[in-house]
């Protein structure tokens, strides 16, 4: 992963101060995340670092981690997307609607027995359905993203009131339930969701000619065309991704919690966009790594956690966690200033 | 039609339309294989318009091409690169945070597959760099992060890339207009090497030596349409700018006959914070004077003058101004010490692509043109910035045409024009007429004539002998970072310009 601590030690064997500053400086998101954690481990006397603690935070932050993956590789192509909340919770309502037990009276289908494996089908293609609108409307109508996804996300919001006329959906089978509560020993299905699409990407933007022109898109459109790239189409291939991603995010929300309602999945856009950018992903397009994605999700996760547990009042926590924003990117800025 | 078996290339009754613009107009072009075609014309005269119809990047209104005789009608660049065609583009096109190799191979990249995915080979994409890095004699490594390389090596990777596309046709749009003449040379031995193999190669540059020097053929465009295909042989220096410019053309540099007076800018002991930069320069600049630049890509005369204006950072060293000593920390401190300076890198850094021609000029001297409540005073912003683009001839439709649509060349003309309204004491030109054609040229050397005469002073970079010779009271030569001789008047010559510039080597 690009975000592993390379070997710190010059030839000779002998680490020197310069290149443990070079190696911190080139992963700070990574040193942040750790620094945090450790500082929180002091701070609660090692407490807040038990396994079961650490399990919580992980399926609290898995859902997330979908989302900011798929708005990250869109930011990496210099595109932006604001539908992921309502889009994710539409598909969440979606999926649920079709994954309720089929003798409970309040059923939006009552008395249909569905397979387990529909509500994530037609959850996951609602989601990239609105993926390729996006892509649509951004690669080939020439909208701006920011408009474009501001478009989709009223939408899907619309919708979203529409499917479930503005009630929750729940009382969902046990079956479907356990695709994002189970768990395989201590770890949670939902990290090893996670783990496994980050890996996934991970392969795809670095060893791939998929990855290889998006970063190129992201980073110069007009010489990934002189170059042969289809620019457009490639621009439709990563909101359609992101679509995707969002659809998974919405089905393992509605399996985690049990339940859909027309609030599910409201604010999510601003959460996913910020591990992103926590991450190291940067809005000029063309920079950022799937690792860093990853490790942004985490360090926000854990600010939230961190807070919650030593019973910081949410107001603050608010307060606390749009100054670490700026501050992280204040610094992943300055890097970034001193290559050009 | 029956296409001749003889040319490799046929571009047959090309035009091409753009709002306000017949850019092309019923032209023909034909290439014979293992040749080097040069294209000549003013800037705006649509060299890169018909390269860009052929290369799929636009799209011809009317007019056939033909590649080896069959039809091609290219959709997209890939489509042009599939068919053997491979271009250098006039406006450096590179991902500056991506590698060397990464952007050589770009949208082309050696697979390997395993199981139904195919993956990226980087163990082969580094050593068919590494083979063509080393064949073309360029010193850098694959793994180079591309931002991080100078102009010139940027520009020398382009070449890579259009070089190891096995085209059957390359088209070079100014790919010299960043590289210094021992990398012109270089250059060269490329080209030679693929015209044995039957490449046929178009050459597009406004340098008149190089054309003499690689040129079997010689097209000639003006105003869109086709003047002259000639064989080079045929033609001389006066010849071609004459079929270019449409007239005659006697002199190539504008009579400096002004007399320098009292120094106005003093630099002492002048060194980079940064190593392997320039270190203990001491220069001083006199009122009424041409300060010549000179010295290889490398040598650091873009950092150096980069920092008199503030633009970099220095670790020793003074700067007086007519004899009082000021600090220099930012741009804006240079502005307000009456310094101009017109930057090296002018597409990449000058441009604001969606603002007219006036905006792009007058920006910097908005402060100037105010009303006396504080509100533009739009008639005399007109008025100036049209006055000095109409001076250097700044083809356009209107001037309230958004400067992307120009040729470039003619964008350099409206950065050279925002700098002269600043109306600067000093003014430090860094390479000022780099892709701009012979006419035009000797407009901003009688504008910079001017200047002079009227007792301003300016430091003029340039890779460009003749332009050192033509127009310095006194040339200053860097090698490697460090002063290596002032030449007076009388001492100036490429001799001894270039035994400074190489001292070091
Ligand atoms: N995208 C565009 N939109 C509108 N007009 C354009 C566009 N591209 C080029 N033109 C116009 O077409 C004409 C030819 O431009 P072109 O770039 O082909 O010139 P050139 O011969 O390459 O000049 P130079 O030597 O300066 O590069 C110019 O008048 C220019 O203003
Ligand atoms: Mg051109």
């Amino acid at each position: 992963m690009d975000t592993k601590i390379s070997a710190v030690a010059d030839k000779k064997g002998i680490v020197t101060l310069k290149t443990i500053q070079h190696t911190l400086g080139k992963h700070t998101n990574l040193v942040t995340l750790v620094v945090l954690i450790v500082a929180l481990g002091i701070m609660t006397g090692g407490r807040a670092l038990q396994i079961s603690s650490l399990q919580n935070l992980m399926v609290a932050e898995a859902v997330r981690a979908f989302a900011a993956l798929g708005v990250g590789l869109i930011i990496i192509n210099r595109g932006i997307d604001l539908s992921i909340g309502q889009v994710v919770g539409l598909v969440a309502c979606v999926s649920a609607s079709l994954a309720q037990t089929s003798d409970y009276a309040g059923a939006l289908y009552p008395g249909t027995v569905f397979p387990v494996f529909l509500p994530i089908i037609v959850g996951i293609a609602v989601g990239t359905l609105f993926g390729i609108i996006n892509g649509l409307l951004v690669a080939y109508g020439n909208l701006p993203p920011f408009i474009a996804t501001l478009g989709t996300m009223s939408i899907a919001a619309g919708l979203q009131l529409i499917y479930t006329r503005a009630s929750t959906i729940g009382s969902l089978k046990n079956e479907y339930k356990h695709i994002a509560q189970g768990s395989l020993g201590p770890l949670p299905y939902l990290m090893i969701y996670v783990l496994a699409a980050v890996l996934i990407l991970w392969i795809m933007m670095t060893q791939t000619r998929q990855g290889k022109a998006f970063y190129a898109i992201g980073g110069n459109p007009q010489a990934a065309r002189v170059s042969g790239i289809n620019v457009k189409l490639n621009l439709l291939k990563v909101y359609a991704l992101g679509g995707f991603l969002y659809g998974i995010s919405g089905v393992l929300l509605s399996s985690r919690l049990g339940l859909a309602n027309p609030l599910t999945g409201d604010g999510m856009e601003l959460d996913a966009i910020a591990a992103a950018t926590v991450g190291g992903i940067s809005h000029s397009g063309g920079i950022g790594t799937i690792g860093g994605i990853f490790i942004g999700v985490f360090t926000l996760g854990i600010i939230t956690f961190g807070m919650t547990y030593m019973g910081v009042d949410s107001y603050y926590q608010l307060l606390v966690k749009g100054m670490i924003i700026i501050v992280a990117v204040y610094f992943d800025m300055k890097r970034h200033a001193k290559r050009a | 039609m029956a296409q001749d078996q003889n040319y490799i290339l046929e571009m047959c009754n090309i035009t091409k339309k753009f709002p306000g613009v017949l850019a092309l107009d019923d032209v023909t072009l034909r290439v014979r294989p293992g040749t080097v075609h040069s294209l000549m014309g003013e800037n705006g005269a649509g060299k890169s318009t018909m390269m860009k119809c052929l290369f799929g990047i636009y799209q011809e209104d009317g007019g056939e091409i033909f590649v080896n005789g069959k039809k091609e009608n290219f959709s997209s660049a890939k489509h042009a690169l599939e068919t053997g065609v491979s271009m250098i583009h006039q406006e450096l096109s590179i991902v500056p945070e991506r590698s060397v190799m990464e952007n050589i191979w770009l949208g082309r990249e050696p697979g390997k597959k395993l199981g139904p995915v195919q993956f990226v080979d980087h163990k082969k994409m580094f050593k068919d760099t590494e083979t063509l890095l080393k064949n073309l004699e360029m010193e850098f490594s694959p793994n180079d992060r591309m931002g991080s390389l100078s102009i010139s090596h940027q520009q020398a990777c382009e070449i890579a890339k259009a070089v190891s596309c096995d085209a059957s046709i390359v088209v070079m749009d100014e790919p010299t207009s960043s590289l210094t003449e021992t990398e012109v040379n270089h250059l060269f031995k490329i080209i030679n090497s693929l015209r044995d193999k039957g490449v046929a190669i178009i050459y597009i540059s406004h340098k008149m030596s190089e054309i003499f020097q690689i040129s079997d053929d010689v097209s000639v465009m003006r105003d869109g349409k086709l003047i002259a295909t000639k064989k080079a042989s045929e033609l001389d220096e006066d010849k071609l700018i004459k079929l270019m410019v449409g007239r005659d053309m006697t002199n190539r540099f504008p009579p400096v006959d002004s007399i320098p007076a009292e120094v106005c800018l003093s630099a002492k002991n002048y060194t980079s914070d940064v190593e392997r930069s320039f270190k203990d320069i001491s220069l001083d600049l006199r009122k009424g004077e041409i300060l010549g630049l000179g010295g290889l890509v490398g040598a650091q005369r873009t950092e150096f003058v980069e920092s008199i204006f503030g633009l970099r950072k220095i670790k020793t060293g003074t700067l007086s101004i007519n004899g009082k000593e000021i600090r220099i920390k930012s741009p804006e401190d240079a502005i307000n010490a009456g310094i101009g300076l017109i930057t090296e890198d002018r597409r990449g850094s000058g441009i604001f692509p969606l603002l007219s021609i006036i905006d792009n000029t007058s920006i910097p001297s908005l402060k100037g043109c105010r009303k006396k409540v504080g509100f533009l005073d739009h008639k005399k912003i007109f008025n100036t910035a049209t006055g000095i683009n109409k001076k250097l001839r700044t083809k356009t439709p209107t001037f309230h045409t958004p400067i992307q649509n120009l040729s470039g060349g003619n964008q350099q003309k409206v950065i050279v024009s925002r700098w002269l309204m600043t109306l600067p004491e000093i003014l430090i030109m860094d390479e000022p007429t780099r892709g701009i054609d012979v006419g035009a040229k000797y407009e901003i050397y009688t504008i910079m004539s001017e200047l002079v005469n009227a007792g301003k002073a300016i430091i003029m970079v340039s890779s460009e002998m003749p332009e050192l010779i033509g127009m310095s009271h006194r040339v200053a030569v860097l090698c490697n970072g460090n002063l290596t001789g002032v030449l007076e008047k009388n001492d100036i010559n490429s001799e001894n310009i270039m035994r400074l510039a190489t001292q070091f080597e």
